[in-house]
């Protein structure tokens, strides 16, 4: 009994020590900078205040959010609509073995490949499209890892639709695309849900790709904007620490609300 | 079901392939042509300088330094990760009181945005002001320069890549060892085995497979480092952080060596293969 509340002392203040920096982050968001900038370690402000939120609101921190939304919403569209239908087709129709196996292995092969080793030939690809410098080109570019990433997660859910509803269905005679619209995706949706809030966030938090494509301060994606601020070589934590905030909210929501999916995110990917 | 349907087997992949061709097997094709090449951007005015460029890397001080840094970086941070995330892990898996609210608080640092991360830690690392050096002035310890003594510059790094990687080794190894009957530890204790014996002859054993695979997916994901290095060190300083990514960056897009930078990319995607296929060598013998 006394070792399992030693055990659960400990197991707290680990977690306690693990999230100061998240805490920092809090708190500094809304301290005064003659605050911050000091030598305390103390985490309360005595004193709250709004204006880094209010510079950044000034700084257009909306605008370089919704370019990061625009992008997230469009890369998760994008990678749905072609992953969808290929992990449908992987999982319902009978390959050749070797076929089957050997597009997984790509798959893996893409997801492992570092970004920056393709990032040459990409800038010319969008250059040579006129897609350099525009959200549309970063929604393309970032299925380098959203379409292998989608792919690989619906594989699993696609898994779990019970093959009979659909041999049923098709003996009444029910097309493909009635099939998919009446059966399939209806029993699929907590795990195109799952995965369009993977594919989301992976686009969300993209750094590399945005700072290489594209190159007007007005179409920085919140990770360009951040690097920006970061590498400006002052002290504007609060400004840091309130865009952070900002940028991380959306995740953690988003990632509350599939909590249970997590798991089976991880372990569809394993399987 | 669906018999003769190679057809509507490549409608469906269509899209995907289609994509894959355009944003992978393409571009690879390509920076591995312009590897071959002297060019400043793409083939018109290139030279053909066969393995030129590979053997100029491969010679060049600079391009060993980023192998042997990304080298070492790759290793400390797997190996901080994953003996973190066992350390973690072994300490939640016993049930304790308000346990179900420790596992997503230990996560929060692995979901949030690498930038996010990036952001904190520069600040962190202050010399005159960070919150580090002030706990250690607190407590009556030297500060350090975190970012700018050469030496210290990539211990920084794994720092930060641990405290924000670590969590999802710890989650990998969370299932593991919850995958282990409960019957093996009850037999044990019956035989009144200690702790020790218990960890070392049961419990390590079966988590092998998991810290193996844990250990892969970090390494894999350390060789790439590209973010933190740009907006915390960028590389510096001298060539103390320079990694192979930053190398390639900097090479192809600041110097515009082109046909370097492709010879320095496709060293990094052959490297990046072999532990690739080590993976999938698990995966599947996980699967039969």
């Amino acid at each position: 009994m006394r070792k399992r509340i030693a055990r659960a002392a400990a197991v707290y203040a680990v977690t306690a020590i693990l999230l100061v920096p998240i805490v920092w982050m809090l708190t500094t968001s809304v301290r005064p900078p003659l605050e911050y900038v000091s030598d305390s370690i103390s985490l309360i402000p005595s004193l709250v205040t709004l204006e880094h939120y209010r510079e950044l609101i000034r700084g257009d921190v909306l605008g370089k959010a919704w370019n990061s939304l625009v992008v997230a919403v469009g890369t998760m569209a994008l990678a749905l609509a072609a992953g969808f239908p290929a992990a449908y087709a992987l999982v319902r129709i009978r390959f050749p073995r070797k076929l089957d196996l050997a597009f997984l292995m790509f798959v893996l092969l893409v997801k492992l490949t570092p970004p920056i080793s393709l990032a040459i030939p990409l800038y010319q690809v969008l250059r040579s499209l006129g897609l350099l410098d525009t959200l549309l080109g970063l929604i393309i570019v970032y299925q380098v890892y959203a379409l292998p990433f989608a792919i690989w997660m619906l594989l699993g859910f696609v898994r779990d639709v019970p093959v009979e509803y659909e041999e049923a269905a098709m003996i009444d005679g029910a097309s493909l695309l009635r099939r998919l619209g009446s059966i399939v995706l209806p029993l699929m949706a907590p795990g195109l849900i799952a995965t369009s809030i993977f594919v989301a966030i992976l686009s969300w938090n993209e750094f590399a790709y945005a700072l290489l494509f594209i190159q007007s301060p007005d179409k920085f994606t919140l990770p360009t904007f951040i690097a920006t601020l970061i590498t400006e070589d002052e002290t504007f934590w609060g400004k840091l620490s309130a865009v952070g905030l900002l940028a991380s909210l959306p995740i953690l929501v988003m990632v509350g609300a599939v909590q249970k999916g997590l798991t089976r995110g991880f372990s569809g990917g394993l399987k | 079901m669906h018999r003769n349907s190679t057809s509507l087997a490549l409608a469906l992949l269509a899209p995907s392939l289609v994509l894959f061709l355009a944003l992978t097997i393409y571009p690879l094709a390509r920076v591995f042509a312009l590897s071959l090449f002297a060019t400043d951007y793409g083939f018109e005015d290139a030279l053909f300088v066969g393995t030129e460029n590979y053997v100029d890397l491969v010679q060049h001080r600079f391009f060993r330094t980023a192998a042997w840094n990304t080298l070492v970086f790759a290793i400390l941070a797997t190996l901080s990760e994953v003996g973190i995330g066992l350390v973690l892990a072994l300490l939640v898996s016993g049930r304790i009181p308000g346990g179900r609210f420790v596992v997503p608080a230990l996560l929060m640092p692995y979901v949030l945005s690498t930038m996010v991360v990036t952001a904190i830690w520069r600040a962190w690392f202050h010399y005159d002001f960070g919150y580090l050096n002030n706990v250690l002035r607190a407590t009556g310890l030297p500060a350090v320069e975190w970012l700018f003594d050469p030496d210290i510059a990539m211990l920084s790094l794994v720092l930060v890549d641990a405290w924000q990687t670590a969590p999802l080794a710890f989650l990998i190894i969370l299932a593991g060892l919850q995958a282990v009957p409960d019957e093996l530890y009850e037999a044990a204790s019956v035989d009144g085995a200690g702790a020790v014996p218990v960890f070392l002859h049961i419990t390590l054993p079966l988590l092998t497979p998991y810290l193996f695979l844990c250990a892969l997916l970090r390494s894999v994901d350390a060789f790439k480092i590209f973010d933190k290095v740009y907006a915390l060190t960028g590389g510096g300083p001298g060539q103390a952080t320079e990694t192979l990514s930053m190398y390639v960056y900097r090479l192809g897009f600041r110097f515009f060596d082109v046909g370097g930078a492709s010879a320095a990319a496709i060293i990094m995607v052959v490297i990046s293969g072999l532990l690739a296929l080590v993976y999938a060598s698990r995966l599947l013998d996980r699967k039969e």
